[in-house]
């Protein structure tokens, strides 16, 4: 009987997990990509250093973090995908969403400050919890860069997104 | 150079397959393996225990606390003789292991039970013992919990318990705390519970050799499984470990059939005169 109860209460949290889950997901994704298009303007790029050297610059540190839950079905399905092997599908998506969603709070950050360019960004990430679900951490950091001479952008970086 | 900044790739980094799908082939598939693996561990485990020669398992057993025991009073200590006077004679009539003593308990309880266990040994309870109507009947479950004796089913029990157990811990340590770990550990239970069946049915038939060769006739067998028919459910059912006699067994309906079968094919009578109960059980009754 108790067994049973057990059961049901895994069955009931597993459903649970994934209706939520996913309805959560895909409000992720939908601001994710609806940001990602009102951000088109500040630029990010991995590269170390600025693309005009000649004109004098001012730099400073921005950042977004984000921290992001599994949910009870995809920490289930990534247990079993343990025994196995093979792409964590389930933790995939989670990834991808902590990640796209950092950038965005840096680029929002470098926006705050009046930047519109964003050099030798970084990611880092941090698991915070080994328990029965897992979250991670993800943080963004890079240089944000303004001309001195604001005259835009002054080194021909332009966006390809739509304004 | 020219800098620009894209659109985030879509669908590579991460799949838009329907996880419910990939859940359906890993469910699947590790609850085969861990069947699997229970299946021919046990099979392996059971297989090997009987082998083992019996003393080490009374040398086990000997580590325990002794479960033939009798409430300490004068009526407790007479039943528990009587039982074990009768478990002797049944004894001598199903060529037991070498260097097996067989001692029996008994317990003033009204579960309606009996079992086998490690070290040769068998419990009955008074709720059973008050059930039953003559000697002919009390033997029959005295000669099926002998038989496991016989056939080493306890020892196979702990064995494949024991080997069992080994591998859902490992299963579950691979997961953590994970909650997988106890739907694979159910899976892997209802799997051992389900072997015990083919151990009674061959426990029935050396019972019902003993009862044949003791009484001549196996009469006691049909009124032991007749007053089980009877038996409300939830008295059917008690929570005792070990090998017990109800819980694990065939249906009474078809083991009564099993029964006229087996007196078929033997050429054994299925009726003949009943011997009254030993006095100090019969008295229990009252």
């Amino acid at each position: 009987m108790l067994d049973l109860i057990e059961f049901g209460l895994f069955v009931t949290l597993l459903i649970v997990g994934f209706f939520a889950g996913t309805i959560v997901e895909k409000r992720h994704y939908a601001s994710i990509r609806k940001r990602e298009r009102e951000y088109a303007d500040v630029l990010a790029f991995a590269v170390r250093f600025p693309p005009d050297r000649v004109t004098p610059q001012r730099a400073f540190l921005v950042h977004g973090t984000v921290v992001i839950s599994s949910d009870y079905f995809k920490t289930f399905v990534a247990g079993l995908r343990n025994l196995f092997g093979g792409r964590l599908r389930t933790y995939e998506t989670l990834m991808e969403r902590a990640r796209r969603e950092a950038l965005l709070r840096l680029k929002h950050d470098a926006r705050r400050q009046g930047a519109k360019l964003v050099i030798c960004v970084r990611f880092e990430t941090t698991t915070i919890s080994t328990g029965w679900a897992a979250s991670i951490e993800v943080f963004a950091f890079g240089t944000a860069l303004i001309p001195e001479r604001d005259t835009g952008l002054a080194f021909g970086a332009r966006s390809a997104l739509p304004a | 150079m020219k800098l620009e900044n894209r659109a985030p790739a879509e669908g590579i980094n991460a799949s838009n397959e329907n996880p419910l799908i990939e859940l359906a082939w890993l469910l699947a598939g590790s609850l085969g393996v861990i069947v699997a693996l229970v299946i021919v561990v046990s099979l392996a485990a059971q297989w090997i225990a009987p082998r083992i020669p019996y003393r080490y398992e009374a040398k086990l057993a000997a580590t325990l606390p002794s479960f033939a025991t009798a409430p300490d009073n004068e009526p407790g200590r007479r039943v528990q003789a009587e039982l074990q006077a009768l478990a002797d004679r049944l004894a001598a009539r199903l060529d037991m292991p070498d260097g097996m003593v067989v001692r029996i308990g008994y317990r003033d309880d009204r579960t309606v039970n009996a079992f086998a266990t490690i070290g040769g040994q068998a419990v009955f309870f008074r709720g059973l013992l008050v059930k039953l109507d003559n000697e002919n009947a009390l033997a029959m479950v005295m000669a099926h919990e002998l038989a496991h004796l016989k056939y080493r089913h306890a020892s196979a029990a702990l064995g494949r318990g024991v080997a069992v157990g080994v591998i859902l811990s490992v299963v579950s340590a691979e997961l953590g705390r994970n909650a997988a770990a106890g739907v694979l550990g159910q899976a892997g239970m209802a799997t051992l519970l389900s072997f015990n069946r083919d151990q009674e049915r061959a426990a029935d038939e050396a019972a019902l050799s003993a009862l044949h060769a003791e009484y001549g006739h196996v009469g006691g067998a049909i009124d032991l499984f007749e007053v089980f028919a009877r038996l409300p459910n939830e008295q059917r059912s008690p929570n005792v470990p070990a090998v017990e006699f109800l819980r694990t067994h065939p249906l009474t309906a078809n083991r009564i059939a099993a029964i006229r079968h087996w007196a078929a094919d033997n050429g054994a009578a299925i009726d003949g005169p009943r011997r009254p109960l030993p006095p100090g059980i019969a008295a229990l009754r009252k």
